[in-house]
């Protein structure tokens, strides 16, 4: 059996491309997906009933449904019902946007819910109205329960991008792929690719555990 | 008979900070008071107690408005309590509250803490919001604690600075719920000496109590509680040594009150 890694140099730009797409694609979706969620976090939370139900609703479909086949629909079901499409890369961001926002939602909603009531009480008698004491008590104390659980989101999603490799985005795990097929260099390619998401994430794992650490909060 | 004219009751020749009269609160179907008539007068101490779930808590939270009530009515200094959510801000700025969970801000440093009601609500700027905060703290004896977040502090340092953030809004009565039910018994005496020198110094405050050497030794009148009703009211001699009702009698040998 004989390797050849040159294989891997070779076609280095293109790596580096799609490794930049697959960075492009994490960070605009977070972009995207944190004042979204922000917002629809905030629509259930405290809107009139039939935008908290909508709000509730978008959650709940999204959050149950495979990331594979959000991506898929966005890619065929848009331009069958208005014939317009959206390049691969807008729709595999739309496609992960629309997933990812559902998940932060959540995540913001849970973390302004996980502070108790009480403390909201303590900020009222004091003389507060309502949005002071979310800005000064309740806020505070959720960004910092908040943003260990965005972390390991953000984990996931730089993973997750390489799903919408089956609509064309030329992130790294397509153009992987792509010279695998024209190289038949698999065990190369698929090591290389490994590699390249694995020095990447890693980094960013330790990242979420210095965050979780340093927001922890001890009552 | 009045209590007002009672010559066991000296300061209630001042004027009344508090008056209830025929306060009613329901849970749903459960009716947590039951027509309570209680006056406060400036510089007393009133103690609430009685058994858990007698409503002393529930009449407390109705003070401040964070339980509306649904009948009777609550004078605070001469004006009906508002039910109008400004109006009624304007009321808490001038009741301090304190909680049996203490409810510090986890966030925040001690003295960030106690400023942080003058510099959010009554817009203080900083330097004097820390002053503020600075006297109380030294106030209730943690001026070195200044710097330290609550989870570094004791049970009963806790709940002094949450005595101090309250009296920082400078208010006319205090109101104390339960504030050493969740103290460990070392830490109990240095909350209630607190609260007795506020007491010297002529605080008007409402406590609900379990501590029934505090209501004795620091109350100028108390209030026994049974299912949402006051069963008695009366100076600390009588209700302790004296007790009109089998219901107080009752409640304080089950405490093993003897006086």
């Amino acid at each position: 059996m004989s390797f050849d890694w040159s294989v891997v140099w070779q076609h280095r730009d293109a790596l580096i491309a799609g490794t930049a797409t697959t960075i492009l694609l994490t960070v605009a979706t977070m972009a995207i997906a944190v004042p979204c969620g922000i917002i629809v976090a905030i629509l259930r939370l405290y809107g009139w009933a039939p935008m908290r139900a909508l709000a509730t609703a978008y959650v709940e479909f999204f959050r149950n449904l495979p990331l594979i086949l959000v991506v898929f629909w966005a890619f065929y079901v848009p331009p069958i019902l208005t014939g317009l499409g959206l390049s691969p890369l807008a729709t595999g961001l739309a496609a992960l946007a629309l997933n990812v926002t559902a998940y932060n939602a959540e995540t913001f909603r849970a973390g302004i819910n996980s502070i108790r009531r009480g403390q909201v009480e303590a900020a009222m008698v004091l003389g507060m109205n309502r949005v002071q004491a979310l800005r000064r008590v309740v806020v505070p104390q959720a960004v910092r329960r908040i943003l260990p659980v965005l972390a390991s989101t953000w984990v996931s999603l730089f993973k997750d991008t390489s799903l919408v490799s089956v609509i064309a985005v030329t992130e790294l795990a397509y153009v992987s792929m792509q010279i695998r097929a024209q190289s038949f260099r698999v065990l190369e390619m698929l090591t290389a690719m490994a590699a390249i998401y694995w020095l990447l994430g890693y980094p960013q794992a330790k990242l979420v555990d210095w965050i979780q650490r340093r927001f922890a909060i001890t009552e | 008979m009045n209590a007002d004219t009672s010559p066991l009751r000296p300061m209630a020749a001042g004027a009344k900070i508090i008056r209830y009269r025929g306060v009613i609160k329901r849970y749903g179907g459960f009716q947590a008071l039951g027509g309570v008539d209680l006056d406060v007068h400036a510089g007393e101490v009133v103690c609430l107690i009685g058994p858990s779930g007698s409503g002393k808590s529930t009449l407390l939270r109705c003070t401040n408005g964070l339980e509306a009530i649904d009948g009777g009515d609550i004078e605070f200094e001469g004006a009906m309590l508002p039910r109008d959510e400004r109006a009624l801000r304007a009321v808490r700025t001038r009741m301090g509250m304190v909680f049996q969970s203490f409810e510090l801000f986890p966030h925040l440093t001690a003295l960030e803490n106690v400023a942080e009601g003058p510099r959010t609500v009554l817009r203080n700027d900083l330097v004097e919001a820390n002053r503020r905060a600075t006297a109380m703290l030294a106030k209730v004896g943690l001026a070195d604690k200044a710097s330290s977040y609550p989870s570094a502090l004791s049970g009963g340092q806790q709940q002094r600075v949450a005595i101090a953030r309250a009296l920082a809004m400078e208010p006319d009565v205090m109101l104390f719920d339960e504030p050493t039910s969740a103290l460990d018994p070392e830490t109990i005496g240095e909350v209630l000496s607190v609260m007795k020198k506020l007491a010297d110094e002529g605080m008007t405050m409402v406590v609900v109590t379990h501590e029934m050497t505090f209501a004795r030794r620091v109350g100028d009148w108390v209030a026994v509680f049974d299912t949402g009703r006051i069963v008695e009211q009366g100076p600390p001699t009588q209700i302790f040594d004296a007790p009109t009702t089998e219901r107080t009698r009752d409640f304080l040998s089950h405490l093993g009150w003897t006086g």
